[in-house]
């Protein structure tokens, strides 16, 4: 099964490139028989434990060895999904948005690329994985056009250095202990100079490509240039692979003593994360640099979750942590989907767009409401299962008041980006012209991820169920 | 009936509205008949519903329905005696507002949009008086202020989206620190049945400055919607907003979830006497009782109509809060019975304000002279209302304040009578003369903007009706009040029960 998640998207770039006039519908075909073999996977992983495969019958320690487990198969169904939604959206405005056509080939890779990183157990495998990621990441910036050759730039610069970093890292680990996969090295694992260094390297090439605060200066820029498909796909997948890594690298090879001297790094960068995001995200005039903002915030949350997590290794900040990826990106999809079509159609990318927007095009500004206030953490959506599991872990630590009160002001911040745009959507709308007929089936497809956070309610018990059964 | 059935019914109380509301979303604005049809359905199926629960609970039994939710606190709607007070009261009254709405905003823009977060709001709120925990509860509590901000600012006017900005920042806050101390008393005592005389008794020992912050936390929050003192400032400039919307604010929803939602952690929650143990009554009296008197004084100086009933709002809340934190049996009687007689007098002067500035175009005080004779049936149930909001019996208010006075004397506070008696005096000192302008003074000068609405009424029958109706529904809530009809019976019903348990 794995084998083929990841054979499939491998194909289907190469069937596009073949043939280019049918791209879209061969992507559509792949991310959607993905998603079944996705959700196959999810429902084995769950009846009969982790699966692994050993590629092309070598041995254990010199084949490249996939694993999955409760929460990568379900990371893989959701790129299956997110990859069918965005393709679905891209396929309905690619002609008004004039979406280049190596948007299918490309996203394509990128679900592989994604798929191969949520399966990888060893540190070189991931290396390509990043790597994958960080290019075809960057040319689907670039699908923009001319304005966005500079953001797409910058974005591979820093995100080749990233790949350096890493690699840097992984480098020093080699030569210390000639191996690479994360159990076999977790269990030879001291914590001396040498993986100290390989560690802190390591870590920071992946706080930048994960654009975790203070390292996010790219991604607002990036994200806000591209396409809004692309964006989606950005900030709702491609930023939390190399988080991924990093939650792997430090819940499953760092030494006790190494765990308690970053714990409260990575606590204090998410909390500068969500504080100094949001901010910006109120200030910004742009509607798609405020969601992409909200990204950086958002991920703080993440990046707050692991922090608490190490210091204080309760497992209800491990179920924060991979709830709040999980709806983030559900919500982020909805939003950047949201915000793009009703951009698209009014003509405008200052916020100021929005206003009216409730009466001119109401589906998708109620995708966008709908979506923000997961990112708020309004009950019962995504958002507020993952808060309340962070809550419920502070309180229950006890004495931990100042983490409380700065959860409050984040979420205090994020109701304010959030309900500046839909106040002003409130607004009376500007008179449009009489043939003004918004497309209906985008905004649908904005509303659908929105609608499936909210749902993650229905299901929070076996979602629970599921990622409780992992340390990662 | 079926156990099927009863499993249900508090969900399809819900879904009564909830479903209408999501259908008239998707209307075109030309769908008149098939929107108002829809509404009115609504309102029809829901009232069934819950007079099928009250005639059950009455006999003695318990609705319960739960879904799945988070580890240790289920998604819970439970129908007992408290809720079935609220239940029935946003019921009756969202008829009135209803068919209140529909006339007066006919012609109106956006019409579809409006009715369909009119009724998103009144599942919220039914949604929050049927909540059988706190996580339920917190979880309608949100949905009530998200589905209330778009009616606040259906105008889309600079002030009205200001009023709107205003109360989002209060009650989005409020919900955050909801939240937060929900969280903190499930960390404690998990999120278990709200039960009569609490939960919390058995964790007192040991835990009590962690319990007075998680009652501190959601009494602040629960005081923002209820307008309790320093928290009070979004009410008066929420006023902007289209009369139907005040009434719903004031007398239907967004207040009573407040003021509810305290009885519900006084008596549900922590229990009368884990309220004792940590000594938290109090505080919270001192806080209703300075409520009271600050909000008779400061309607004293309104000279628009709706910022003088809203601070009027503000002040007899307040009541509730005040019967509610005395902790004895009758003061309790008082406090119940005055969420339902609060919401009925106000909302019927809210309507007549409303009558007054669709037909006539008055806002300010002043211009009332004389209105007596121009709209006589409205005046008369302005006056009705007044008189009530003054406790002059024989209207509702008299009942309640009566049992509040009883209460108190009963736990020795009398100095709230003191405050009760110089409430009572402000209320006389800004509603009588309001009287006295639109039945004594003669007219000044022409009507602001006189429209003609109706060729027979003195405006239009939809405006009139629904004042009519609650005006004589206050009259009757205060003659009958001893029959077992009235809510007074059935807030002693409640009462019983709650003090019974031990």
């Amino acid at each position: 099964m794995m084998v083929v998640l990841l054979v499939l998207p491998l194909l289907g770039t190469l069937f596009m490139l073949l043939w280019p006039k049918i791209a879209p519908l061969l992507a559509l075909l792949t991310a959607s028989v993905c998603s079944l073999a996705a959700l196959q996977l999810l429902f084995l992983v769950s009846e009969q434990g982790n699966q692994q495969v050993l590629l092309a019958g070598w041995p254990s320690g010199l084949a490249i060895s996939l694993e999955a487990n409760s929460l990568s198969s379900l990371l893989i169904l959701l790129t299956a999904l997110l990859q069918l939604l965005v393709g679905l959206y891209a396929f309905a405005t690619h002609r008004r948005d004039k979406l280049g056509a190596g948007f299918w080939p490309l996203s394509c890779m990128l679900q592989l690329g994604l798929t191969a990183l949520w399966l990888s157990r060893d540190l070189f495998n991931l290396y390509v994985c990043l790597e994958l990621l960080g290019i075809v990441a960057v040319a689907l910036v670039s699908l923009s056009g001319d304005k966005a050759i500079k953001p797409a730039l910058n974005y591979l610069l820093l995100s080749l250095f990233g790949s350096l970093c890493y690699l840097l890292g992984v480098a020093i680990l080699y030569g210390a202990y000639g191996v690479l996969d994360i159990t076999v090295l977790a269990a030879r694992w001291q914590a001396d100079l040498p993986s100290s260094i390989a560690l802190l390297l390591m870590t920071l090439g992946l706080m930048l490509k994960a654009a975790l605060w203070p390292l996010h200066g790219w991604l607002p820029a990036a994200h806000a240039a591209a396409p809004a498909p692309v964006s989606a796909l950005l900030s709702a997948l491609v930023v939390k692979g190399p988080l991924f890594i990093l939650c792997l690298l430090w819940l499953q090879l760092a030494g006790a003593t190494q765990v308690a001297a970053v714990a409260p790094w990575f606590a204090g960068c998410g909390l500068a994360a969500l504080l100094l995001g949001g901010v910006s995200a109120l200030r910004t005039p742009f509607a798609k640099n405020m969601v992409a903002y909200s990204t950086v915030a958002q991920l703080g949350y993440a990046m707050l979750a692991l922090g608490l997590l190490l210091r204080f290794n309760q497992p209800l900040f491990a179920a924060a942590l991979w709830l709040f990826v999980l709806a983030h990106a559900l919500a982020k999809a909805a939003c950047f989907l949201a915000i793009g079509e009703i951009t698209a159609t009014l003509g405008g990318k200052r916020i100021n767009t929005l206003k009216g927007a409730s009466q001119t095009m109401p589906l998708a500004m109620f995708a966008f409401a709908v979506a923000g206030g997961s990112l708020i953490g309004l009950p019962p959506s995504g958002g507020f299962l993952a808060k309340w599991a962070l809550l419920q872990g502070l309180w229950l630590q006890g004495g931990q008041l100042f983490w409380l009160l700065a959860i409050v002001l984040a979420t205090l911040l994020s109701a304010a980006y959030v309900f500046r745009a839909v106040v002003l959507a409130f607004d009376r709308a500007d008179p449009v012209a009489p043939d003004f007929a918004p497309r209906i089936l985008p905004q649908w497809l904005a509303l659908l991820p929105a609608l499936a956070v909210w749902a993650m309610a229905l299901y929070s018990e076996p979602l629970l169920q599921l990622l409780k059964q992992e340390g990662l | 009936m079926s156990p099927f059935w009863q499993q249900y019914l508090p969900l399809s109380i819900i879904l009564s509205s909830l479903l209408p509301g999501l259908i008239i979303f998707t209307l075109k604005e030309t769908q008149v008949k098939l929107r108002i049809s829809l509404n009115l359905f609504g309102v029809g199926v829901k009232l069934l519903l819950v007079l099928l629960m009250w005639q059950a609970v009455k006999a003695g039994q318990q609705f319960y329905f739960s879904l799945p939710f988070l580890p240790g606190a289920d998604l819970v709607l439970q129908g007992d005696a408290l809720s079935l007070l609220f239940v029935v009261l946003s019921s009756v009254l969202w008829l009135a507002t209803t068919i209140y709405a529909i006339g007066y905003l006919e012609q109106s823009p956006l019409r579809s949009r409006f009715f369909g977060y009119f009724s998103l709001c009144v599942s919220a709120t039914v949604g929050l008086a049927l909540a059988g925990n706190l996580v339920t509860f917190l979880l309608f509590y949100e949905l009530l202020t998200l589905a209330t901000f778009p009616l606040v600012v259906h105008r889309g006017t600079p002030e009205s989206l200001a009023a709107g900005r205003r109360y989002l920042a209060y009650t989005l806050s409020g919900g955050v620190i909801l939240m937060l101390g929900v969280a903190l008393l499930h960390s404690l005592v998990q999120s278990p049945l709200f039960t009569p005389g609490g939960y919390v008794a058995a964790a007192v020992s040991g835990n009590e400055g962690l319990l007075m912050l998680a009652f501190a936390l959601m009494i602040m929050v629960l005081g923002v919607k209820a307008a309790l003192l320093p928290l009070h400032g979004w009410l008066p400039q929420a006023m902007v907003a289209p009369a139907p919307v005040s009434a719903l604010l004031h007398a239907v929803a967004v207040v009573k979830a407040g003021a509810f939602g305290i009885i519900r952690l006084v008596y549900d929650v922590f229990g009368v006497e884990s309220m004792q143990a940590l000594q938290l009554a109090q505080p919270l009296m001192l806080l209703a009782a300075a409520t009271i008197l600050y909000g008779s004084w400061r309607a004293l100086a309104q000279q628009d109509i709706k910022r003088r009933l809203a601070y009027s709002t503000i002040s007899q809340v307040s009541y509730i809060t005040l019967g509610v934190a005395m902790l004895g049996p009758l003061a309790a009687v008082g406090g119940l019975v005055h969420l339902v007689h609060q919401g009925v007098m106000k909302i019927t002067l809210f309507f007549c304000a409303g009558n007054f500035a669709e037909t006539l175009g008055i806002h300010k005080i002043r211009e009332l002279n004389g209105v007596g004779r121009r709209m006589p049936v409205t005046a008369m149930a302005f006056t009705l209302g007044a008189l009530g909001m003054i406790g002059i019996p024989p209207t509702a208010g008299f009942i309640s304040k009566w049992y509040l006075g009883l209460g108190a004397a009963e736990v020795g506070q009398n100095w709230l009578i003191l405050v009760f008696a110089l409430s009572g005096l402000l209320n006389a000192a800004y509603f009588l003369p309001v009287v006295y302008r639109m039945w004594f003074l003669p007219q000044s000068g022409r009507w602001p903007a006189e429209q003609r609405l109706s060729n027979r009424f003195e405006t239009h029958w939809m405006l009139l009706l629904p004042a009519i109706f609650t005006a004589i529904l206050l009259l009757l809530m205060g003659l009958f009040a001893s029959t077992e009809l009235s809510p007074l019976s059935w807030s002693q019903l409640i009462v019983e029960r709650e003090f019974r348990h031990d």
